[in-house]
């Protein structure tokens, strides 16, 4: 039981990463209708710009957290407005192809400036510790990245029902047309949502950096748990999202005491239930 | 009563709005069927409802009085129902040829065939040839489907839906973005492959004019409900129907 | 009847190869032609049926692994490259009945999903697969059919020739199906799937064909692999393996039936150049990529468009 209990928080901690992924994914997809394959590249990137800004040259965390989404955030707006702006009319094949040859790109870049090895960054020292819960020494760090990803989730929810930009956004997402009749400039504001959706895959990968390694080829791997949360939840939805982040990061803790080698597996094998049972996902219309 | 199409009580919803609510119609074989109503009425969701292209939420379908209410769409062509859009649905980067061929092959069976040539598939060939014909396309048969005018791209579309040899075949605006006189002349050879072919045709159709010298009988919806049905002549003289067509002479 | 002739001259050109040719050239060919069999699979997917798969490395790799171990357990080449074959057939088709239920943008991330599905199973259980060191020590057996012929394989020229008609026959092969009512109801699908509906084919159906075929194509591909190198290892199942039909078709040209084939080679020998000056050929490949899908703004592709869907 108390097994049960501590696993359940880490797998929490764990869902807390991939919500922040999963979520710019879904925002990006939601108003431009854009699947970025790049997704994960750029939480990768957040957690190297961390690791630079905070592990090599010293600065302080928050300030270095802050850097490397915006420094994301700059890569996130240079893919939006130099390539993907101009081929939203085309067949959707080749934006896939585009973010696709971006994951590639930063692969290899990533190599290119940081090396092929895994870097593993220091614990700012007001992190380090655990608390007692259920008799057992958790981190610290693991209640702050609960308690950031759940904040997360409630600022997003605001942001989109309250304020003016969100408003936007969601009228862009459900008719463009509508929305550029009424005078929201879709193109400024495309850029807006692909920076604010990288910049989330930053903060992932920047809150990571701490208690995960960074290592090329990470990109990949985080777009494939993300692109198995937005299965599960229903592609294109928040709270698809938020749960499907839950399930797979709670799953995946649970996995690894039981099949330790085959979690991975576990996870897709929910994932091909989910699309036989309900194809559209959990949330999915339909 | 031989009714080709029939339909109990039938409702498609979005969310709040109800685009079809309540259709219960009984469509008779070989009469040349017109539906009408405003933009919105609920005539496209209607057949999208009744060619499998979508899933009622409530009701239920019959063709010929087998239910067919949740039967797929490929299912529903097999059985002698095919259709048009209303928004241009041909295969573009095919030949003119090829679109009818292909709908040829499929009402023949023959399109699981991975190892024979299309030449020797000579029965399609043939057939596909005879379609493009009665649809005025011989002559554009080897262009890119995507190249041909719009005029020609409707007629194209005429032609697939009707080479899958249908009983029941649902035309919604073939005449769309037509000017009157090619519209006149659509319509005409409607009707005309509706007696050839022995194909009971219901189409949703904008031009009043024709509409009320073609048709045998003609369904009015508003809002997603069936607000009248019958004969030219009784739609003519209803005043229901003659409110919501307010100030268009009818 | 020109297409013939140069067909046919390539044909001899490519039977004589040996003859006139040193070993690496030998080496490189098998590599094109393994290259070209991957791409026409992918090919049949994205450019004859519209579905877009970065995936296709995984099937590659179930047939590698497949006949590796074949071979490792019984070493007889035509058992080992059938039986890879066959394996791939019946993952592809599991996995295929998952993936065809989608849009096509699901589809593309369902096959990333599941192709890295099979490279983290290469990696990890390592009581089949050997793990990150993958099979090693897989026998060029001689291509046998008891009782009535044993030819010894241990030349590469010799086991270039069971490439070659391997690769011929599944060239011939390919040309036949997209050529066929089959070829035209993949290109109605890919076209306007609602339209194929509508006609009354079932679009399911066809879609989870055309994925199996592909599989089929990317296991034959990888199941000539471990008798030419005598080892296979995870990275044939990673995603950026996925990337090389997916480029070599872009650069060839989607549209076509040779361009998957026209692309291996350039694909290849730019491969083959490149890694000489940087280690970093990945990212080559990724700008390359992005080049092609903005530099000809749909390509290749719309180059080829006008010529239709004609070799
Ligand atoms: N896929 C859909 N999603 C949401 N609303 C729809 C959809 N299809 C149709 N509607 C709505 O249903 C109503 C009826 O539409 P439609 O059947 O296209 O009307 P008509 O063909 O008579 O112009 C319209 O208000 C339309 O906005
Ligand atoms: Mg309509």
């Amino acid at each position: 039981m108390e097994t049960l209990i501590f696993q359940g928080l880490v797998g929490l901690s764990v869902s807390m990463y991939l919500w922040l992924l999963a979520a710019g994914l879904t925002i990006v997809f939601g108003v431009l209708g854009v699947l970025n394959f790049a997704h994960g590249s750029l939480f990768m990137l957040g957690g190297y710009f961390t690791f630079t800004y905070y592990g090599l040259l010293g600065i302080n965390f928050w300030l270095a957290i802050a850097l490397s989404l915006l420094s994301v955030g700059v890569v996130g707006y240079f893919m939006e407005r130099f390539f993907l702006r101009h081929i939203y009319h085309m067949d959707h094949a080749y934006q896939l192809l585009l973010t696709f040859g971006f994951i590639l790109i930063f692969d290899d870049a990533v190599k290119m400036i940081w090396g092929g090895v895994a870097k593993i960054p220091p614990m700012p020292s007001f992190f380090e510790g655990t608390v007692s819960v259920v008799g057992r020494p958790f981190p610290v760090y693991n209640l702050f990245i609960i308690g950031t990803g759940l904040a997360v989730a409630i600022a997003i929810w605001q942001l989109f029902e309250k304020t003016w930009w969100g408003k936007m956004v969601r009228a862009s997402a459900s008719d463009r047309e509508m929305a550029s009749a009424i005078g929201v400039n879709i193109p400024t504001l495309f850029t807006g949502v692909f920076v604010f959706g990288a910049m989330l895959a930053a903060l992932g990968g920047a809150l990571g950096t701490p208690v995960r390694v960074v290592a090329p080829g990470i990109g990949a791997a985080m777009i494939i748990q993300a692109f198995i949360i937005t299965v599960i939840g229903g592609l294109g939805n928040l709270k698809g999202a938020f749960v499907g982040a839950i399930i797979v990061g709670t799953l995946s803790a649970y996995g690894i005491l039981l099949f330790p080698v085959f979690e991975l597996f576990l996870i897709f094998l929910i994932m091909a239930v989910v699309l036989m049972v309900k194809p559209q996902g959990l949330f999915g219309g339909g | 009563m031989n009714a080709i199409i029939r339909t109990e009580k039938l409702g498609k919803y979005f969310g709040a709005m109800a685009a079809v609510h309540e259709v219960t119609l009984a469509l008779q074989e070989g009469l040349f069927t017109s539906v009408i109503g405003p933009n919105g009425a609920g005539k496209t969701t209607l057949i999208n409802l009744l060619s499998g292209f979508m899933l009622p939420d409530r009701g239920a379908i019959y063709f010929r009085e087998k239910e067919i209410t949740r039967l797929e769409t490929d299912k529903r062509v097999k059985m002698g129902i095919s259709r048009s859009f209303q928004v241009m649905n041909i295969f573009p980067r095919m030949t003119v040829f090829q679109n009818i061929l292909l709908a040829v092959l499929s009402r023949l069976n023959k399109t699981s065939s991975a190892f024979s040539s299309l030449r020797s598939q000579k029965e399609a060939v043939g057939e596909a040839e005879k379609t493009l014909g009665e649809v005025w396309l011989q002559e554009k048969k080897d262009s890119p489907a995507g190249e041909l005018s719009h005029g020609d791209q409707r007629l194209l579309e005429l032609g697939i839906a009707v080479a899958t040899n249908p009983q029941l075949c649902f035309l919604d605006e073939p005449s769309s973005g037509m000017n009157p006189i090619e519209r006149i002349k659509v319509l005409e050879l409607v009707k005309k492959l509706a007696a050839e072919r022995n194909t009971t045709f219901i189409i949703v159709e904008h031009d009043m004019d024709i509409v009320f010298s073609l048709s045998d009988w003609i369904v009015v919806m508003n809002r997603g409900e069936v607000l009248a049905e019958g004969t030219p002549g009784d739609i003519r003289e209803n005043q229901e129907v003659r409110d919501i067509y307010l100030g268009e002479e009818i | 009847m020109k297409t013939r002739l140069a067909i046919l001259i390539l044909v001899i050109l490519l039977a004589l190869l040996p003859a006139y040719a040193g070993k690496y050239a030998v080496y490189v060919v098998i590599h094109i032609l393994l290259l070209s069999i991957f791409s026409l699979g992918f090919n049949l997917l994205f450019g004859y049926t519209g579905l877009l798969s970065f995936g296709q490395a995984g099937f590659y790799a179930v047939g590698a692994y497949g006949c590796a171990k074949i071979l490792l357990a019984y070493p007889s080449l035509l058992v080992g490259i059938v039986g890879g074959v066959a394996i791939t057939g019946v993952v592809s088709l599991a996995l295929g009945y998952l993936c065809i239920r989608h849009t096509r943008i699901y589809f593309s991330m369902l096959t990333l999903s599941f192709g890295m599905m099979i490279f983290s199973l290469a990696w990890k259980w390592r009581d089949m697969t050997g793990g990150d060191d993958g099979l090693v020590g897989i026998p060029r057996a001689a291509l046998e059919i008891p009782g009535l012929f044993k030819i010894n394989m241990t030349p590469m020229e010799n086991y270039y020739y069971v490439v070659l008609a391997f690769a011929i026959l599944a060239i011939a092969l390919f040309h036949r199906i997209v050529h066929s009512p089959m070829g035209l109801t993949l290109q109605g699908i890919r076209d306007s799937e609602t339209r194929t509906a509508c006609i009354g084919i079932s679009v399911r159906k066809y879609r989870l064909i055309a994925f199996t075929i592909a599989g089929l194509y990317a296991g034959l591909a990888g199941a000539m692999l471990p008798p030419l190198e005598s080892t296979v290892t995870p990275p044939l199942a990673h995603w950026s393996h996925s990337a090389e039909p997916v480029l070599a078709t872009l650069l060839g040209g989607i549209y076509t039936f040779s361009g998957p084939i026209v692309g291996s080679v350039i694909f290849y020998l730019l491969k083959d150049i490149i890694v000489r000056f940087t280690e970093y050929w990945q990212i080559c490949l990724g700008i390359i990529v992005v080049a092609l899908v903005m530099g000809f703004r749909g390509g290749v592709v719309s180059i080829f468009l006008r010529k239709g869907g004609r070799p």
